[in-house]
Order: C-alpha cells, then sequence, then structure tokens
C-alpha cells in the first residue's frame, strides 16, 4: 500500500469509526459532503490543468462540474435548513488527505501524474461511498440532507466506476 | 347494434394507433437511462426527462441525435425518422448507457 492509499485508507477508517465513537450530527455531516467534493474539486483543477491525456482531462473536468454542483445543492439545502456546517475530525482527515494528495501530485507529470490522480480517485470515490453508506446516510436526522446524500449516490458510483475504467485503460 | 358499435370502436382505435405516432419517455434517474432499451416505431418521439440532480445527455454512438446539456428537472424530445438500432449515452457520464431500436 503506498503512502497516498494509505491516507485514504485512514481517511476511510476515520469516516466509519466516526459512528461507533460518536454519530455525526447533521450540521458535521453536511460539512462533511462539502469538504469531500471540494477535495475533488481541488484535485480536478490540479489535473485538468496538468495532465497531458485527454480522457484523464475530460474526467477532472467532468468532476469539477459533478462535485461544484453537488456543492451547490447541499450548501442551498444547508441554508434553507438554518444548519451551519460545523467542522470536525472527519472533514479534518478528509482535507488533510486532500492536501496530501495534491502535494504528491505537484510532484510528478506525465503518465506517472494520471496513474497517481486516478489510483486516488479510485480510492476517494470508493471511501466516499463507504462513509454515506455506513456512516452519512444512517446516522442524518433531517429527511431532506437524507434525500440528497440518497439522490447524490449514484454520482459516487458512476464516478468510481468511470475511475475504474480509466485505471484500466492507463499504461497500455 | 351493441356488437357493431363495438366493432366500429375497434376499428377507431385500430386507425388511431396506426395514424397517431406514439410518445415515450425515458428518465435519467440515478445515473441510469430508465428503461435502457427502448422499441419504438417510426414516427414516434422520444422525450428524455433528468430526474437527477446533476446533468446529463443523450448521445448517439453513431451521431444520429445528441441532446446537448439537460439540466436537472429539463427534457429533451427526438423524433425517430429511421429505421435501426441506436446506442447511446450520457456524453458526461460515459457509463450511462442506453438504446432506442426503431423499427
Amino acid at each position: 500500500m503506498n503512502k497516498l492509499s494509505f491516507t485514504v485508507a485512514v481517511a476511510a477508517f476515520a469516516l466509519a469509526g466516526a459512528v461507533h465513537a460518536q454519530a455525526p450530527n447533521d450540521a458535521q455531516i453536511a460539512h462533511v459532503v462539502v469538504t469531500a467534493n471540494q477535495v475533488d474539486i481541488d484535485a480536478g483543477k490540479l489535473a485538468s490543468t496538468k495532465s497531458t491525456n485527454k480522457d484523464v482531462q475530460a474526467f477532472a473536468k467532468q468532476m469539477i462540474a459533478d462535485h461544484s454542483g453537488v456543492n451547490q445543492q447541499a450548501t442551498a439545502l444547508a441554508t434553507k435548513l438554518k444548519v451551519t456546517p460545523q467542522d470536525n475530525p472527519t472533514s479534518q482527515s478528509l482535507a488533510k488527505g486532500g492536501k496530501d494528495n495534491i502535494a504528491k501530485l505537484n510532484t510528478l507529470s506525465g503518465a506517472a501524474f494520471d496513474k497517481a490522480y486516478v489510483d486516488h480517485e479510485v480510492d476517494y470515490h470508493q471511501a466516499v461511498l463507504d462513509a454515506l453508506d455506513k456512516t452519512l446516510i444512517p446516522s442524518a436526522k433531517n429527511e431532506e440532507l437524507k434525500a440528497l446524500m440518497v439522490k447524490v449516490r449514484p454520482a459516487f458510483v458512476s464516478h468510481l466506476d468511470h475511475a475504474k475504467h480509466l485505471q484500466s485503460t492507463l499504461g497500455k | 347494434m351493441l356488437r357493431l358499435s363495438i366493432l366500429v370502436g375497434a376499428v377507431a382505435a385500430g386507425c388511431s394507433a396506426t395514424a397517431l405516432a406514439a410518445s415515450h419517455t425515458v428518465t435519467m434517474d440515478g445515473f441510469a437511462f430508465k428503461p435502457q432499451t427502448l422499441e419504438v416505431k417510426v414516427g414516434d418521439t422520444v422525450e428524455w426527462v433528468n430526474r437527477d440532480i446533476l446533468p446529463h445527455t443523450a448521445t448517439a454512438t453513431a451521431n444520429a441525435f445528441d441532446s446537448k446539456t439537460i439540466q436537472p428537472g429539463g427534457k429533451w424530445t427526438w423524433t425517430a425518422r429511421t429505421a435501426g438500432q441506436y446506442a447511446y449515452e450520457c456524453a458526461l457520464h460515459p457509463n450511462m448507457k442506453g438504446v432506442v431500436q426503431v423499427k
């Protein structure tokens, strides 16, 4: 396991572990959702400018578009529900994982960059799906917040499939 | 007389079915086209309705049609003019795939 997947695994563990320690409240869940999307937007922005592979670029642009779209809706819902997203250890772990990923990606270029970016996208989307299923959706008290996450879930499944497909084509 | 009116009714229904083109709906929901395979007749219309929270497209892989971006809550209609099998996908999420069979 390389350092990046380790970071993702730690983040996933923190996400999954949160339910055992203390179920996150809706304000914390909203913060996790926004942070998770922002982390992937940031990675996508880097990849869309740095990658020279058109499939990777297209994927990165789609990640920016979709995760921005999800965040607009999450933010609009939080405003409507008068919930102020509340920072928490899970968000901090996700943000740190995202920062470490960007730092690593900044040291790479060409095919090595593409591979590291796409590998991380696979791990990241899997980790977020696990968090949605095990912690975030079951813990949400507000029905609209829960419904938004249920509606968002297929986007993560689609992104994961797309990233896996891309992963299988790289290096060939 | 009753029998005659039933007969007339049946003929009328038969005529209208052939004269009027049918309209079909495909929903984009949960990042999937539902139904995934749709069979229509030449002249029928197909309407794609986006029930997801993100934009999608219905883009034929052989350039027969392209909805361009359909926003959440939006729709796009295509009239099937030529028989054939049309595979299509969402250009934004290429693992969303569907087929329209025009007979």
